[in-house]
């Protein structure tokens, strides 16, 4: 053998290491670069003022005491609030009552699925578009089928069909009943979580003669809770941003006095219409808060499920 | 030639030392069994070797190398998996060459050397196959040719035999072992199954705890084990174990025992049930396997013994005997440290 | 059950271009126009250049961050998820006055890239996990195979690990192009060239029409529709398989 230079001690994996890193390296730019960096911009413009135009000003806390008193925000935050407790309970309880009915297998099941997801797929302006086509009051299929039978342009019942998008009441109807279709996520979600659970299970409660309504409320309930609260808290944590299209292009924040116009819709007026980026930048923060509380609240249920199912 | 030598290894998992200061030797052309139950840290060692673990003191030699500091692939070591690790979406003939391709073989040359490895294990009719489409058995074959294709200094074997039924294992155990013959190749076998070691091996390395028990021909392991543990690991049913001065009657040649607490082991083969001056005992179960039959017994002052019997003669359930111990077959351990007693 | 189904199937499934339940007098005038008025081709000329740069810029992303972080020491790979999680929480309207504040300061605004960039991100981070959690799913001895054959780990992830894993990305890629398809926000904040127009967005002007002109815009929707669902029904097939 020959005298050699002794090896530099190099650990066998500092190469790997280092190509691992640069294959990560991509995202981690975009990590930071698309939600980090925005994140802390918006926590500096937020006590700006900032029309694009001028270099910001620093105005302190104006911008947030500014927004308690703005009567369009306050209903914007109002709306968005309503929107997550009614919209998103109902939403979770049509996933999972689809989701029930089709974990089995069954003739059809499998294009009731496809025909479940289908909407989720449709790009949100068309599918915008095509809502607005049948919430139109004279033209539109709904109120076409609903005077079916009436007369004058009346129901059978005799009442005028909803105006749909010009009402307040009904226009928030009209988004919420919009939003209930786009479940698809929440569907593929709860269809696996069920189809996770034990099999015995049910085989049990067969044997001990449970009827159906037993059987969902004393055990697919109970089980499949810790899936349903998570879900929840997440579409409620999206229902932030999936009310913007269909009031931006289905109501444009109306019908008066700002029946639909949400969160998102307000800070996107505000910044790229009326340029008050600062402005705009408070009313995100306040959207941010909103949505670590909501993790804050998640995080809570993990952990107690966590506990509670000793895992 | 290429041998393969741990000095003074040890490895860590987490926090937990898994390898104390391990020193092994697998000499050229050797087939060294390492040998353990679980957590003994019989793969570990494989992984050191391999550079899948970093050892965290000693060093390894592969063919008079340092290869300590060296990544696995430039180690020239080849690793046949417990889960044998085949790629499901390659067919046999592109696991087999895989590792000379990434090497940049040429394709051809890869591809003949391939089927040659592929001959040498008897799987050359499965090349066009996909592992997901292979039995257990085959595989397996697959791979070892995948192993030795390379013509490595070491080969390395992680339980390889251990995801086959019985029969398959006792025939997968014989081609290994002619496989050795023929190429005279360095191997490292991991197995907890003792039997499996005392076939295939040159010599054992018996594991216990991240330490080395005994390292030995598989001769020695059984004759002269070098602890308790050892003694009762290798061999089933395991060594009878009993304190030196306990009352049972030693028979042949019996020489008076040194004045010091001492445990006597001895296999349920020395064992007999019809001894004159015997120790009375009773029969607590019998087993039957075959020709032979294994009577668990209770002595008179309470220990327990497993005798071995021929099946025709097994006494009943029940039944009181009368014990001896034929002395020459027994082996004496300290009993403060297992070590084995040498006068 | 089925009632609900195809309830459901309704909404979902192209709408008739014409006011009536039943297309009374069929005719493709409204596609005809559709396209002149809203410069649609122009617009679907766009939407693919978008989406053939930022679909495989995206899963490529992707899938090389997924894997590292299967391969990486657990301390960087659990900072990472954790980061991934949260910026999968965070609402996308939440980031857009910041965003575009910043693509303005780059004086990238008025271009496509801002349309593109996401795909740094793999579109959304989600995808990146369930890449994280394909690849660590593969055995680890067929990684440890590959280090003992001397392969880098670049080699690995694409000899080995991306093969494995080919209906994950068959299912990411395709949603990520209707992910990217139909992205409406991005291009209303940061194109007002009408040449850059990519579909979503010509078909909101569309939406300006006279109310009469339904015919009009639905036929742009469903024109907008189309390769959307066609992707998303090949793909769901794939992530609805495994448990059938």
């Amino acid at each position: 053998m020959t005298a050699s230079r002794p090896a530099p001690r190099i650990r066998p994996d500092t190469r790997a290491r280092r190509q691992h890193l640069l294959m990560l390296a991509p995202y981690l730019v975009g990590l930071v670069g698309l939600m980090l960096l925005p994140a802390l911009v918006t926590l500096a413009l937020a006590f700006t003022e900032y029309d694009l135009l001028r270099p910001p000003t620093w105005v302190g806390l104006d911008n947030l005491t500014a927004l308690v008193d703005d009567p369009i925000f306050r209903v914007a935050l109002l709306n968005s609030l309503v929107f997550a407790v009614v919209a998103v309970p109902l939403r979770v309880l049509v996933a999972l009552g689809l989701a029930l009915l089709l974990h089995r297998r069954a003739p059809g099941v499998g294009t009731a699925r496809t025909a479940t997801l289908l909407p989720t797929a449709v790009p949100e302006i068309a599918y915008g578009l095509l809502w607005l086509w049948l919430f139109n009051p004279l033209y539109g299929p709904i109120n076409q089928l609903l005077r079916l039978g009436g007369e004058h342009g009346l129901t059978v019942l005799g009442r005028t069909p909803p105006p749909w998008l010009t009402d307040p009441t009904s226009a928030r109807a009209g988004i919420i009943l919009m939003s209930l279709f786009t479940m698809g996520e929440t569907f593929v979600v709860l269809l696996a979580a069920r189809r996770a659970l034990p099999r015995d299970v049910y085989e049990m409660a067969a044997l001990e003669d449970a009827t159906g309504w037993d059987v969902f409320r004393r055990i697919t309930l109970p089980l499949m809770a810790p899936v349903l609260a998570l879900l929840a808290v997440r579409d409620a944590i999206a229902s932030l941003h999936f009310t913007f299209v269909p009031a931006f292009v289905v109501t444009d924040g109306g019908p008066p006095p700002y029946a639909t116009t949400y969160l998102s819709l307000f800070v996107y007026q505000t910044g790229f219409e009326y340029l008050r980026y600062g402005y705009a930048a408070a009313a995100t923060l306040v959207m941010m808060l909103l949505t670590v509380a909501a993790l804050l609240v998640q995080w809570r249920l993990i952990r107690r499920y966590r506990r509670f199912y000793q895992v | 030639m290429s041998g393969l030598t741990l000095a003074g290894v040890s490895a860590a998992y987490r926090d937990a030392t898994v390898l104390h200061e391990v020193d092994l030797a697998a000499r050229p052309g050797e087939l060294l069994v390492v040998l353990g139950p679980s957590g003994a840290g019989k793969s570990t060692v494989l992984r050191v070797v391999a550079g899948l673990e970093p050892a965290t003191t000693g060093r390894v030699h592969i063919a008079g190398r340092d290869v300590t500091d060296l990544r696995p692939g430039l180690r020239n070591v080849s690793m046949v998996f417990q889960s044998y690790a085949l790629f499901p979406h390659l067919s046999v003939a592109e696991n087999i060459a895989f590792g000379l391709e990434v090497r940049d073989v040429p394709r051809r040359t890869a591809r003949e050397r391939a089927r040659a490895a592929a001959e040498t294990v008897g799987c050359a009719g499965l090349l066009g196959r996909r592992p997901g489409q292979l039995s257990g058995g085959e595989r397996q074959r697959v791979a070892l040719a995948r192993a030795l294709v390379r013509e490595p200094d070491v080969f390395l074997l992680d339980e390889p035999l251990s995801n086959l039924d019985l029969t398959l294992r006792v025939e997968m155990r014989a081609e290994l072992r002619a496989l050795h013959d023929r190429l005279g190749a360095t191997m490292v076998h991991v197995t907890h199954d003792q039997t499996e070691a005392l076939v295939l091996a040159d010599r054992i390395a018996v594991l216990r705890d991240g330490r080395v028990e005994q390292v030995g021909t598989p001769e020695q392991i059984w004759r002269t084990p070098a602890s308790t543990f050892v003694a009762r690991f290798v061999g089933s049913p395991a060594m009878n174990l009993l304190p030196a001065d306990a009352a049972v009657c030693r028979t042949g040649d019996a020489p008076p025992l040194p004045e010091q607490p001492l445990e006597v082991g001895f296999r349920p083969e020395a064992v007999t049930l019809d001894a004159a001056e015997g120790t009375p005992a009773t029969v607590d179960r019998v087993e039957v396997i075959g020709e032979d039959a294994y009577a668990y017994l209770t002595l008179a002052a309470g220990h327990r013994v497993v005798a071995r019997v021929p099946a025709a003669r097994r006494p009943a359930r029940d039944e009181s005997v009368r014990v001896g111990v034929r002395w020459a077959d027994a082996h004496l351990f300290h009993a403060d440290s297992g070590r084995r007693y040498v006068p | 059950m089925l009632l609900v189904a195809g309830s459901l199937t309704e909404p979902g499934l192209p709408p008739s271009p014409t006011p009536q339940l039943v297309p009374d007098p069929l005719s493709t005038t409204g596609y005809q126009r559709a396209v002149e008025l809203g410069g649609l081709l122009r617009a679907s000329l766009n939407s693919v250049l978008v989406a053939v740069l930022a679909v495989p810029l995206s899963v490529l992303v992707a899938a090389l961050a997924g894997f590292a972080l299967a391969r990486l020491a657990p301390r960087t790979t659990t900072v990472v998820v954790a980061a991934s999680l949260v910026a999968l929480m965070v609402p996308a309207t939440a980031l857009l006055v910041p965003r575009f504040a910043i693509f303005r300061f780059l004086g990238l605004t008025d271009t496509l890239v801002p349309l593109i960039a996401p795909a740094l991100l793999g579109t959304s981070p989600l995808y990146v996990l369930v890449y994280y959690l394909a690849f660590r799913a593969v055995p680890a001895d067929l990684y440890d195979a590959c280090l003992v054959a001397d392969l880098s780990p670049l080699r690995t992830w694409w000899r080995v690990a991306l093969p494995l894993v080919r209906p994950v990305t068959a299912g990411i890629t395709a949603l990520t192009f209707v992910l990217t398809w139909s992205n409406f926000l991005d291009p209303l904040i940061y194109v007002y060239d009408r040449d850059l127009f990519t579909l979503p967005l010509a078909l909101r002007s569309l939406s300006l029409l006279d109310p009469t002109n339904f015919p009009v815009f639905l036929a742009g929707a469903v024109l907008a529709t189309v390769p959307a669902l066609v992707v998303f029904a090949l793909a769901q097939r794939r992530f609805l398989r495994p448990d059938d």
